[in-house]
């Protein structure tokens, strides 16, 4: 009758707003209390994204192709000279290139929303030696992001020889996080 | 919204007086007006009752219009006070005004008032009580307008309109005849069924209504889900652009990001944007006249590029996002060298316009990389400069004659923070001030710091414009649902239900019928239905009389006493 059917609705209403409101508010709350620590993200094996392929220009003014990269592990690290956290970050990004040279594994920044006199004054100071793209526009930046979510800088990636992204750093990169990352990408892959 | 008039007693359905349009009774069959008090506790089902009595209450018209002022008292404070979304550095204000009550302020969530759970707590129960009005209503509605008229009363004198005729015709041919014309004015009609095998004709008119008011509540869940798709699935998003800059569409690039709950960033549209430049004209009087941007876009990586130029309220669109310009201002462009000329700094560095009128702006530069010392500026820029009593004014917003004036500041190691800064302030704490008095430069001038610490060149100025990008998926559907809704009620506005009833009796001379007609009108609030019954009477017993006529010609050997 009708009026069962009324009632089913009602009941079935009742419960698909239940459930709205349930995961509106765990979503709410989870919006509040957006972890904002930098810490690791390490992909499983076989759910790793592929890096985007890109030529773009470095800050010397040099092509740069990142296809050239494949066959090694390469850290992409994405600074700005602007950036504080990515200033505090630069001398860790120093050692750990300097300390891994000889394994193979290549560095290379991409310095965004910046002009390449500040970046080089930058890069001159701390002592960084590894190349980095100009990209003041984010282009390179908006290409790696269908891959990783880059949402704010700093960001850094790990990209293992076969170009899939191994795992990322989200915020500033700390010697124990990033040397685990580089660790993994060279041994098991 | 559940209708919460006391019901009148249960009609049957012979009576005339069926209730038009929904049944006012309550989703479970209780008189909805029964819903005063909770159910009566004690037997089993006492729970399941208890659910039912609160569903009831929280899906009434009441309740509903109470969550509305609710929500509406709850924005107040959101706009009294500062909001951390819109305006942070208000809020940081307000802290230090009123040390004693900021905090509990905050704990009550005021400066927050959109995130704030009871806010939220609002509007979900708002959501959910007219998603739980509005559903079953619309079943109901759906029935309603499937529903055949009731059968014709006994006696159709009772009515508020009725009216009377003889005719010729024996009683089921009257009927007939009359349910012919009513058919032809496109009512719906009922005939005598086993239940009721008298000669009557029941007529039913103005389903409209019901489609209507239908469509009207669809609508308003379309609104409802419309609203919620936009704050799911829809961002806004603020870019300041510098003249020969571009950015593309992604998080890290916009200054300001809020994406809706299920936003991430790989939802961007990827579009990327450069401005070529950007030019505003003023009216003597200094008022603008107009602005341009000049800019370049594409859809997407390796999409064509093209021309657009962007004016206030006149929007781009692009890959269904729209982008507004809602600001501009000036960047002069420094270049710092070292004392040994190797450049440290060379940038358009934005202004923020401190004086709307004329542009007068401050802005810091900072400049992290310089040695021996770092360096920090804090600076003004005019776009006219006029001296007025010894200090720096702007004229007129145009840049017809820019000057910068700044403070020199220097450090060793105190912008080193690992913590993010505003690029537009300088914690000068700490810092040595390079020179007592401001330094005034025009363009193409150098300033040599004292001390050895390089040289800094205010070599020109370019513009920027502060872009709003914003995607709203909901916007669409929900203009097209509003206009959808104010159709729906406009219709059940306009369409008066109204019945008519016909019923015939052999006459008492023997021959022919007497024909009673009834009419019934609900909601006639413009008083139409009277004229029209009065039309539809006459129309209908000049019917009958033709019809009678016409049946003479045929028969002519059946007798007719009360001829036409």
């Amino acid at each position: 009758m009708f009026r069962a059917k009324r009632r089913t609705v009602v009941s079935v209403a009742a419960v698909a707003a239940v459930l709205l409101a349930a995961a509106l508010a765990v979503s709410l709350t989870q919006g509040s209390s957006k972890a904002t620590d930098p810490g690791y993200i390490l992909f499983p094996a076989g759910q790793q994204p592929s890096a985007p392929d890109f030529t773009a220009t470095s800050l010397t003014g040099s092509p740069i192709k990142f296809a050239s990269y494949r066959g090694r592990v390469v850290v992409v690290n994405f600074w700005g000279s602007w950036c504080n956290p990515c200033r505090s970050e630069a001398p860790t990004l120093a050692v750990l290139s300097e300390q891994y040279r000889s394994h193979g594994v290549a560095f290379l920044g991409v310095d965004v929303g910046d002009t390449p006199a500040n970046a080089l004054a930058f890069t001159r100071s701390v002592g960084i030696t590894y190349p980095s793209v100009n990209d003041p526009a984010y282009v390179v930046t908006q290409a790696f992001s269908q891959a990783v979510p880059i949402t704010s800088t700093p960001t850094t990636l790990v990209v293992g020889p076969s170009g899939h992204v191994v795992g990322y750093i989200y915020g500033g990169v700390t010697y124990s996080a990033l040397s685990t990352l580089i660790s993994d990408a060279t041994v098991t892959r | 919204m559940t209708d919460v008039r006391a019901s009148q007693s249960a009609s049957t359905e012979t009576d005339a007086a069926a209730p038009f349009g929904i049944s006012e009774t309550g989703p479970d069959g209780t008189a909805a007006g029964a819903t005063a008090g909770p159910p009566a506790a004690g037997a089993g089902a006492a729970g399941g009752g208890w659910l039912r009595w609160g569903w009831r209450q929280l899906t009434s018209m009441r309740t509903a219009l109470i969550l509305l002022f609710l929500l509406a008292l709850g924005s107040v404070p959101g706009s009294i006070l500062p909001q951390e979304g819109a305006d942070p550095g208000g809020v940081q204000q307000y802290f230090a005004a009123h040390p004693a009550l900021a905090p509990w302020l905050n704990h009550l969530g005021l400066f927050n008032v959109f995130a704030a759970p009871w806010f939220a707590a609002v509007y979900l129960l708002l959501f959910t009580s007219l998603v739980g009005c509005v559903v079953p209503r619309t079943f109901r509605l759906a029935g309603s307008a499937r529903t055949p008229p009731p059968r014709a009363p006994r006696y159709l004198q009772r009515l508020p309109h009725s009216a009377s005729y003889p005719s010729a015709l024996p009683p089921d041919a009257a009927a007939g005849a009359a349910a012919a014309v009513l058919s032809g004015h496109r009512f719906r009609l009922r005939r005598p069924d086993a239940a009721d095998p008298g000669s009557w004709v029941s007529a039913e008119k103005g389903y409209l209504r019901e489609a209507g008011n239908l469509l009207f509540h669809l609508a308003l869940l379309g609104v409802l889900v419309s609203i919620a798709l936009g704050g799911l699935f829809g961002y806004k998003a603020d870019k300041l652009l510098v003249e020969g800059q571009g950015f593309a569409d992604t998080t890290a690039a916009l200054d300001e990001f809020h994406p809706g709950r299920l936003v991430s960033g790989s939802d961007l549209a990827p579009f990327s944007i450069t401005l070529n430049s950007f030019s505003a004209s003023y009216q003597t009087s200094g008022e603008p006249a107009a602005f341009h941007a000049y800019i370049t876009y594409t859809a997407s990586p390796g999409a064509s590029a093209h021309s657009y130029d962007l004016q206030v309220n006149h929007p781009l669109s692009v890959d269904s996002a729209k982008v507004y310009l809602i600001g501009h201002g000036y960047a002069p462009v420094f270049r710092v060298t070292t004392a040994q000329g190797q450049v440290v700094y060379d940038e358009a560095t934005p202004f923020i316009p401190a004086n709307t009128g004329t542009l007068l702006s401050d802005g810091v530069v900072k400049v992290s990389s310089a040695t021996p010392s770092q360096l920090g500026f804090e600076g003004v820029f005019v776009p006219t400069a006029v001296s007025v009593g010894g200090t720096l004014e702007s004229a007129f917003p145009a840049a017809d004659n820019p000057a910068v004036s700044l403070i020199g500041y220097s450090c060793d190691l105190c912008m080193n923070s690992s913590v993010s800064q505003s690029v537009y302030q300088l914690d000068t704490t700490g810092m040595r001030q390079v020179t007592a008095a401001p330094h005034l430069l025009f363009p193409g001038q150098t300033w040599t710091l004292p001390g050895g610490e390089g040289t800094l060149t205010f070599v020109g100025y370019k513009q920027w414009v502060s872009l709003a990008i914003t995607y709203d998926p909901g916007q669409v559907p929900a203009l097209v649902c509003g206009i959808l809704a104010l159709g729906g009620l406009l219709l059940s506005f306009l369409v008066r239900r109204r019945r008519m009833f016909v019923r015939a009796v052999p006459a008492a001379s023997g021959t022919g019928s007497v024909v009673t007609i009834g009419g019934l009108a609900r909601t006639d609030a413009s008083g139409g239905f009277k004229d029209e019954f009065a039309s539809l009477s006459a129309e209908l017993a000049a019917a009958d009389a033709a019809a009678a006529a016409s049946r003479q010609e045929r028969e002519p050997n059946n007798q007719s006493e009360t001829g036409a």
